[in-house]
């Protein structure tokens, strides 16, 4: 306390005499032309945006389209393990539609808590996709994890029509006040270019990022 | 990190003769040119967010003491403990208790310049920690015993042969070029890491004084690990990384990317806010916060205020031509380039770092490319003449600079000079170069020759071709 206390003291000591700024506003970023109004159009434009990065986007009737489709993806990935958050009942019930196209074991998170574990995909719900950027945002909020996007090669997201936002103003808009523990705003897969700015995916994190949109 | 400013010249004639150095660097600096202009031409706004961004940094140093006190309260408030450390020595030691009084022996962590600035690593390893580095970069350096040699690529100046055989010698892992087989290894060595830690170290991109908020700015994903698997998480940060809200991050994180790798967004941002709360999934029981001050508040209260603006994206670094030729080591300190040229006198004294402000050409780049607008040309100069006061320039070159500098503030001696230099030149310098200039000038003839005066001076031919002085003709 005494530290901190001595800290402002000295901050305070080092503007004495300012000109003090006018009161500055949160910049608002206005929107690129033909920035999206509909519900459609944002999905329309967070889908260019994701797949841009590489990601994999995943759209239409769930039994039919989206689950066979994507268990494929995941057998080409190599994919043998799922695992889901237990308090997320939606992405529960992805994995179980998904192990007829496996073969896939359901794993617990504690199964990829290793050195070496089987090649996982981890399934969630997201809580926002951002049009803008093709960002995935996950929050700590009801005591979501964010396990499945930490330490997986791969990360299914689960998406809902209604949860797309236009830009990153309007997810820290819809989180302010009193912001959760986390959030995280996830925008491609894991990647670096630390030796000789070669870009390589999968890192720590997943290698590849598919969002699924079914509809019902 | 042992400064090591003062070598500047030497270090740049090593980084010279270093093959392999050069081989890395010519690999990697026109990428990161490319990368970055194709990402801001993407993007029409990226003026006005400059504009934008530059007023909420300038906002943030001007009030610096009512956001730090807020983003003080506010991390408190949600359970972090904030302490304050003044200088390097004060920071290692917080560091070190914290460490003990957690029962820590095994961190992971995050790239964090901070961290460089006041040694961290050192401190808590003599205290036992064993500290491992977790971004690929820092992990490569951190295994060859080196410091990084780039804020954002610490380890641009090894090859993937490099890496390889230190791979090989280190890990004892079989010899290979592939590059994504070398993130792998780094993948699978570093995950048992992750989960085994107590603690896990990071720095700070930003602090958000309205919601006590620390923001995390990774590609490679380690960052939120480190800052949800362990425990503990302890986080180091300047004061000048508080910004005045939440919201204010949209326009600077629309920035930080674009300059530093040319991407619109880093793979992962993690807005954290205080510790584990009841019903969370996971998140650290404890949360460190050390805000360090090491030279700020004296750089808040001076000339160079705005350098504080920083928002440490390399830009500058990236594009300068000094740096391109000698790398970040040649430069002796945590951050090289342009950036580093002022923050060092200004953080380690102009006398331990006098030759920065003087590598530079001027060329007036790195204050083209900076997100934040901050005028660092103007500053490298106004250093020099800091340098001056301070009694750090030799007479000879103090008398050089006092006579040119009355030479060419006054046209009509300047007209005279060159009408002599011309006739000289021309009988003296037939291959119109100078190979060896006396005196104070030596130095710079040693390597390469000197221009020699033209015959025809270029006010003259100027004056002809546009006929300003009709006479001339």
């Amino acid at each position: 306390m005494r530290q901190t206390a001595e800290l402002l003291d000295r901050v305070r000591a080092a503007l004495r005499g300012r000109t003090v700024a006018e009161p500055g506003l949160p910049y608002v970023a206005p929107r690129e032309p033909g920035a999206p109004g509909s519900a459609q159009g944002r999905i329309d434009l967070f889908r260019r945006k994701f797949e841009a990065l590489g990601g994999t986007f995943l759209a239409g009737p769930a039994a039919e389209s989206v689950i066979p489709a994507l268990g494929e993806l995941l057998r080409a990935e190599g994919v043998t393990a799922l695992f889901f958050p237990e308090e997320d009942p939606a992405s529960r019930s992805l994995a179980d539609a998904l192990v007829p196209f496996g073969p896939f074991l359901l794993v617990s998170p504690a199964d990829i808590r290793q050195a070496e574990p089987p090649v996982s995909a981890g399934i969630q719900s997201a809580e926002f996709a951002i049009a803008e950027s093709g960002t995935i945002v996950q929050t700590s909020r009801g005591g979501t994890s964010l396990w499945p996007g930490l330490a997986s090669d791969v990360h299914v997201c689960l998406l809902s029509p209604d949860r797309f936002l236009d830009g990153m103003e309007d997810c820290l808009e819809a989180l302010s006040g009193d912001p959760p523990r986390s959030i995280s705003l996830i925008t491609g897969p894991s990647r670096t270019a630390d030796i000789e700015l070669t870009l390589t995916m999968g890192v720590h994190g997943p290698r590849r990022v598919i969002a699924v949109l079914p509809s019902s | 990190m042992e400064p090591r400013v003062r070598h500047f010249v030497r270090n740049s004639e090593k980084a010279f003769a270093d093959r392999q150095l050069q081989v890395a660097l010519s690999r990697t600096t026109a990428k990161f040119l490319e990368n970055r202009a194709a990402a801001v031409a993407e993007f029409p706004r990226f003026e006005g967010a400059r504009e934008s961004a530059s007023r909420i940094r300038q906002e943030a140093l001007d009030n610096l003491d009512a956001h730090l006190a807020r983003f003080i309260t506010e991390a408190r408030k949600r359970g972090a403990v904030v302490h304050a450390a003044r200088d390097g020595p004060e920071a290692r030691e917080i560091a070190a208790r914290i460490a003990k009084e957690e029962g820590v022996s095994l961190a992971v962590k995050s790239k964090s310049m901070i961290a460089e600035e006041v040694g961290l690593n050192g401190a808590l390893e003599a205290d036992g920690v064993e500290v491992v580095e977790t971004d690929l970069g820092e992990y490569i350096i951190q295994l060859a015993g080196e410091p990084p040699s780039h804020i954002i690529a610490p380890a641009i100046h090894k090859t993937r042969e490099d890496v390889s055989r230190l791979f090989e010698e280190k890990l004892g892992e079989p010899y290979t070029e592939e590059i994504p087989a070398l993130t792998r290894i780094a993948r699978r060595r570093l995950r048992d890491k992750f989960f085994s830690a107590q603690m896990g170290i990071s720095g700070a991109n930003f602090l958000c004084a309205d919601t006590g908020s620390v923001v995390l700015v990774t590609n490679e994903g380690n960052g939120r690990m480190v800052a949800t698997l362990p425990r503990v998480h302890m986080v180091i940060a300047g004061i000048d990384k508080v910004i005045p809200r939440l919201a204010d991050l949209p326009v600077l994180l629309s920035l930080l990317p674009r300059s530093a790798t040319g991407q619109a967004l880093s793979s992962y941002v993690s807005v954290l806010t205080g510790t584990k709360r009841a019903g969370d999934a996971e998140g650290p029981e404890r949360l460190h916060i050390i805000l360090l001050d090491n030279g700020r508040t004296g750089i808040l209260q001076g000339k160079y205020r705005e350098i504080l603006k920083c928002i440490r994206c390399g830009a500058c670094i990236n594009v300068c031509p000094v740096f391109q030729s000698v790398g970040g080591h040649a430069y002796g300190w945590v951050y090289p380039g342009p950036v580093g040229s002022v923050l060092a006198p200004l953080i380690l004294g102009l006398p331990e770092s006098s030759p920065l402000p003087n590598a530079s050409t001027l060329c007036g780049a790195c204050g083209e490319v900076c997100p934040v607008k901050i005028p660092i040309p103007g500053m490298l100069v106004e250093l020099r003449g800091d340098e001056r006061e301070q009694g750090l320039k030799t007479p000879a070159e103090v008398l050089g600079m006092k006579a040119y500098a009355s030479v060419m503030s006054r046209a009509g001696i300047l007209e005279a000079f060159q009408r002599v230099a011309g006739v000289v030149s021309a009988l003296l310098f037939k291959e119109r170069k100078i190979e060896r200039l006396p005196f104070a000038f030596s130095g710079w003839t040693e390597r390469r020759d000197f221009p020699a005066p033209a015959p025809q001076p270029f006010r003259k031919l100027w004056k002809r071709q546009r006929g300003i002085r009709p006479w001339t003709r």
